[in-house]
């Protein structure tokens, strides 16, 4: 399979069947609309600082969203939010941390050659390359990209009368996801496969890296969840282009009288969160995976409770499928239904809790080594308290009440995924950098990249929740309609301020990432002196991974700092010594 | 503007730092060290750091909450918002303990241990007394929590109709609101969006009985301490009516009725008191709906029974606004 | 990877993509139970006799595929097995056209004015199932071409076990589907 066949640089670099150049593809894309998607939030957020002025930044918009002051039109704003969410939680959260990850870890720490299915690990990235595409070609339609937020409710999604962004734009993105979700699938039954079937000899489930147990579990949820939103977003599909009424009823909208009826626009939101939900798992165990693994290597000691953690990440996991209701509350549910929501809602507080003990209890007594990964892992930790601890009271119905859809919410889910997901991305890029491309990244860039972004990054989404408590809603073009929240125009300024700022310290990681690549230190082949399988390649990437036979391991991923060793760590590979016992 | 300048700045400032790491690779690659490796030197700096910076995290976190405080909303005007008000404080607080407890703890002892070369690390891979305890205390508390919340919520949902309660419509359309008043009868007339027509913008169904006196209105007048049941309509796409002094929120779905009751507790007059004189309660919009979501408002009005008496005697039943008037 | 590795491989690739398939029509009957519940806006119709043949037939084409592997063990051929699947799967699909031209004669249409909730799941789950037996069909082609060339043999037939595995979900989904358009 490995050794034999010649590459051109059709096969070696565009259409790779390599598990490891698919992996790379799908991070520069993800970092790409990454970019794109900070850049959405950092317009937006000037205009949230100063509605209803003109800003420099909005020339990097189409002249047809502004209105003849340079102002941004109200319209668009809500454009950009929906994108901004779109962009980050599929396309850089799902696709570039999963998609990265899984494909490039998988067979590396399991002993593979390459994933089961070569050729549908190939599609899964185009599907995804084509469904980018598709998204963003509609930000360049007339009527604007879909414009109903991420989570495009009808029947204001359904209806291009009702917005703009509806009509052609929204479209686009439902064509977009359906092909998005194709290719996520076809990764997620090759990362199950693989792991289940083509693990080397040695390799038993017990002795699996924690990262791959995530990635399993995750790609899981996947194929459980995601054919949910197609047949979701097809009875929108039906709904909008072909007088269907799944989602419709009882509409007159600009003075027209609709003929639909019999829909509810509450079984889509059934339908949609029964992903949705899952789906934030779905962001949130790989990195969580990576960051054990960071933790672990840096600290020299194994991760705490390494049962533990599966287990609280398959509790997790199977939690994830009977929450998604705390997203509905307020759509006028039976109350008993928000009652059994509450309360599968809050018990998934537990496994997520047992996980932040485990991983303070690695760090107790460590020898801690602070790469700029260790640093992202840390604040993943960080982070994961400080949001986690808030979705407490959201998850709580009589609580929601007040703060469902308030900045609140917002404060909450940036805080979990855009710092505690992000953060466990951005660990795993400097973590195995080195296996990536053979070379190291700046440390002394990274440290300031680190820094840089846990300040700005807190000091964006921590004042959110007061916006919230304040009672101001999200999705608010601007807060100078009602009196009420004039106050807040200081908090709002100061979270643009860190927000920009923010924006701009991400320059530091890409120049470090790119230059790095080309002009960074040549990597040793174990620099951070780990004991997992992706270790024991060479430098230099070869397809098939290990030249010459495949590692046989015996021992488990995490013996760092074992008693009676000669280093403080034991490579996965090393057979068990004189009178030693396997942990 | 002036955000404009201090992102140039922050742009020339982070080109500086970039070009002195450069600078210094050059020097290390001179004194042939290896400048990516991670010294006892840099895990001190790191370590200290987090501890520094941690703590700062957290102290930023206080300010806020003191500076902020006199901005959040005030304490709720209705029945069960009290209890909410309640649940929300015990909920708060608790997370709070937890949180300057365990962040603490995390900042603590990654500079603590921070590493140095002659250290070594204390092989401990697993207590399953310990597992059993953080599970079982996490599941405790919030098993009690849970208990306590779903009692609250059970008095906000199922709120207890009686004779006396009004029964008012609130009905969303893009980008207004409309309150329908059900009269002498406390009634309201059946409506369908096929009757929208002119004038009848609710699609009021003239033929029942129960529309003659209902009375539509721009605002809303409560009357203090006597309990009312809204029901909410919506003409287009999914609003949310949101009253947050209230402690009020309710989905405006087409298609369907939502409704939620509730008991005013202080007039208007009260709020201006405590609030300022430019207080008022306002209904929002809290669902995207289109480009105007930010500004779909209804003024609400909490008054005596004498002021709601003179108030809604001088607004038109529906029988003289639509079958009458030409 | 050797053969009987990759066999295995290949045939998990397909459950997993079933357990997908799945959900996408569990998530749809979920919606069409909840939507039937709520009485006032479902409307009734009997459901064409079209589709109780179109179920017979799918079952006749599933059982006959249980005689493909005693055949390869006899090493006997089975191009005609393999072919009659083929064409009792087109003659499915022909039902399932039929049917739906019985339901627009009783006025039962997938949209437009006039049409109910009702009528659109039940076009919506028939076409979905269908557009997925076209798949299944492309893979019987191949099949039927490939054991009229007698490739098969009772070692060497991944292509034509991962068609007939695919086969029989589509029948066992299409039985669950017209049990709860008839029966719920």
């Amino acid at each position: 399979m490995s050794e034999h066949h010649k590459e051109n640089f059709i096969t070696k670099y565009v259409f790779s069947q390599d598990h490891k150049m698919i992996a790379k593809q799908f991070l520069i894309t993800g970092m790409f609309m990454a970019v794109v998607g900070m850049l959405m939030s950092a317009i937006f957020r000037v205009q949230l600082a100063n509605p209803g002025e003109s800003s420099i930044l909005y020339n990097l918009l189409p002249g047809a969203w502004l209105n003849d002051a340079g102002v941004l039109n109200p319209d668009k704003y809500l454009a950009l939010v929906t994108m901004h969410g779109t962009i980050l939680v599929f396309w850089v959260l799902t696709a570039g941390l999963s998609g990265t990850f899984a494909n490039f870890l998988i067979p590396l720490q399991i002993g593979a050659r390459d994933m089961a299915s070569g050729f549908l690990n190939m599609l899964s990235y185009w599907f995804f390359f084509i469904a980018t595409v598709v998204l963003m070609s509609s930000l360049f339609v007339e009527s604007g990209p879909a414009s109903g937020g991420w989570t495009i409710y009808p029947p204001l999604s359904a209806l291009p009368q009702a917005i703009a962004g509806s009509g052609t734009g929204m479209t686009l993105w439902l064509i977009s996801i359906t092909l998005f979700v194709v290719g996520s699938l076809l990764g997620g039954l090759n990362y199950i496969v693989t792991i289940l079937n083509l693990r080397t000899i040695g390799m038993t489930m017990q002795r699996l890296p924690l990262t791959v147990w995530a990635l399993l579990i995750t790609a899981i949820l996947g194929v459980l969840s995601f054919p949910v939103l197609l047949s979701c977003g097809l009875l929108l599909i039906f709904d909008r282009s072909f007088g269907t009424s799944f989602y419709l009823s009882d509409i007159i909208i600009n003075g027209e009288v609709l003929h639909n009826e019999g829909g509810s626009p509450i079984l889509f939101e059934h339908l949609f969160w029964f992903l949705g939900h899952p789906e934030v798992y779905i962001i949130l165990l790989p990195a969580l995976g990576i960051v054990s693994e960071v933790i672990a290597v840096n600290s020299r000691k194994p991760i705490f409770g390494y049962k533990a953690m599966v287990g609280a990440l398959l509790l997790i996991a199977f939690l994830s499928f009977i929450v998604w209701g705390h997203h509905m509350f307020m759509t006028g549910m039976n109350p008993f239904l928000g009652s059994v929501f509450t309360f599968t809602t809050l018990l998934i507080a537990i496994p997520s809790a047992v996980k932040v003990f485990n991983y303070l209890a690695t760090l107790w007594r460590g020898n801690i080594r602070f790469t700029p990964a260790m640093l992202f892992a840390i604040g993943t930790v960080s982070a994961f308290i400080t949001g986690g601890l808030t979705g407490i009271i959201l998850g709580d119905s009589a609580l929601d009440i007040n703060v469902h859809d308030t900045y609140f919410v917002v404060g909450h889910f940036h805080i979990v995924m855009g710092l505690s997901a992000i953060y466990g991305m951005f660990a795993g890029v400097y973590h195995w950098f080195p296996k990536m491309y053979g070379r190291m990244m700046n440390k002394n860039l990274g440290y300031i990249h680190f820094w840089g972004t846990f300040i700005c990054a807190y000091g964006v989404f921590f004042p959110m929740h007061f916006l919230g408590l304040a009672g101001l809603p999200r999705r608010y073009y601007s807060n100078s309609a009602f009196p009420m929240f004039d106050g807040l125009s200081d908090i709002n300024a100061l979270i643009t301020f860190f927000a920009l700022a923010g924006a701009v310290v991400q320059v530091i990681f890409l120049f470090n990432f790119f230059y790095s690549i080309f002009k960074g230190t040549k990597a040793t082949q174990n620099p951070w002196k780990s004991n997992t399988l992706e270790w024991t390649t060479p430098i230099e990437r070869i397809h098939g991974n290990w030249p010459g036979e495949l590692p046989v391991v015996t021992r488990w991923a995490y013996d760092y700092s074992k008693p009676g060793a000669d280093e403080d760590f034991i490579l996965q590979t090393e057979p068990l010594k004189e009178g030693e016992v396997e942990h | 503007m002036t955000n404009i300048l201090i992102f140039i700045i922050a742009i020339l400032v982070i080109a500086t730092l970039v070009q002195i790491v450069r600078v210094s690779e050059l020097l290390s690659e001179i004194k042939n060290k290896d400048v990516n490796e991670v010294t006892d030197k840099d895990n001190n700096t790191q370590g200290i750091l987090f501890l520094i910076v941690g703590f700062g995290f957290l102290i930023f976190v206080v300010w806020q909450m003191i500076t902020w405080n006199h901005l959040l909303l005030p304490p709720a005007s209705s029945v069960h918002g009290t209890q909410i008000d309640f649940l929300m404080k015990m909920s708060m607080g608790l997370i709070l303990i937890v949180f300057f407890v365990l962040s603490p703890i995390l900042f603590y002892f990654v500079y603590k241990y921070r590493g140095k070369k002659s250290n070594k690390a204390y092989f401990f891979s697993h207590n399953n007394k310990l597992e059993v305890v953080w599970t079982v205390i996490p599941t405790i508390i919030l098993t009690g929590l849970i208990i306590f919340g779903l009692k609250t919520w059970d008095n906000a949902m199922n709120v207890e109709i009686t004779e006396s309660t009004k029964v008012i419509e609130v009905y969303g359309k893009q980008f207004n609101w409309t309150a329908r008043y059900s009269g002498i009868d406390n009634t309201l007339g059946k409506a369908n969006y096929k009757l929208v027509k002119g004038k009848n913008t609710l699609g009021v169904d003239m033929l029942d009985v129960n529309s003659a006196d209902d009375k539509m209105a721009r605002e809303v007048h409560l009357v203090v301490n006597e309990p009312v049941l809204l029901k909410f309509r919506s003409q287009d796409v999914i609003h949310s009516a949101f009253l947050p002094h209230f402690r009020v929120q309710m989905n405006c779905v087409p298609g369907m009725t939502t409704q939620f009751g509730f008991t005013p507790t202080k007039t208007t007059a009260q709020m201006k008191e405590s609030e300022g004189a430019d207080f008022e309660y306002v209904l929002l919009c809290n669902k995207i709906c289109g480009a105007s979501h930010f500004n779909m408002q209804m003024k609400f009005i909490v008054e005596t029974q004498e002021e709601y008496d003179i108030w809604i005697a001088s607004q038109d039943n529906l029988e003289k606004k639509l079958l009458t008037q030409k | 990877m050797d053969i009987a590795l990759r066999n295995i491989v290949k045939k998990q690739l397909l459950w997993i993509s079933l357990a997908a398939i799945s959900m996408f029509f569990a998530s749809m009957l979920s919606a069409f139970i909840v939507e039937k519940a709520d009485v006032g806006n479902w409307k009734e119709f009997i459901l064409p006799n079209y589709f109780v043949l179109s179920t017979g037939v799918i079952i006749l084409s599933s059982l006959v595929l249980f005689f493909i592997k005693p055949q390869l063990k006899k090493e006997k051929s089975i191009f005609g097995l393999v072919f009659t699947v083929l064409i009792l799967g087109i003659l499915f699909s022909y039902f399932q056209i039929k049917g739906w031209q019985q339901l627009t004669n009783q006025g039962i249409y997938l949209t437009g004015v006039g049409s109910n909730i009702s009528g659109s799941f039940l076009y919506i789950l028939t076409l979905t199932h269908l557009l997925h037996l076209v798949g299944g069909i492309v893979g019987l082609c191949i099949s039927t071409i490939k054991s009229k060339q007698n490739l098969y043999s009772i070692n060497n037939y991944l292509g034509l076990e991962l068609t007939v595995i695919y086969w029989h979900f589509l029948t066992v989904l299409w039985v669950i589907l017209f049990a709860f358009l008839k029966f719920y």
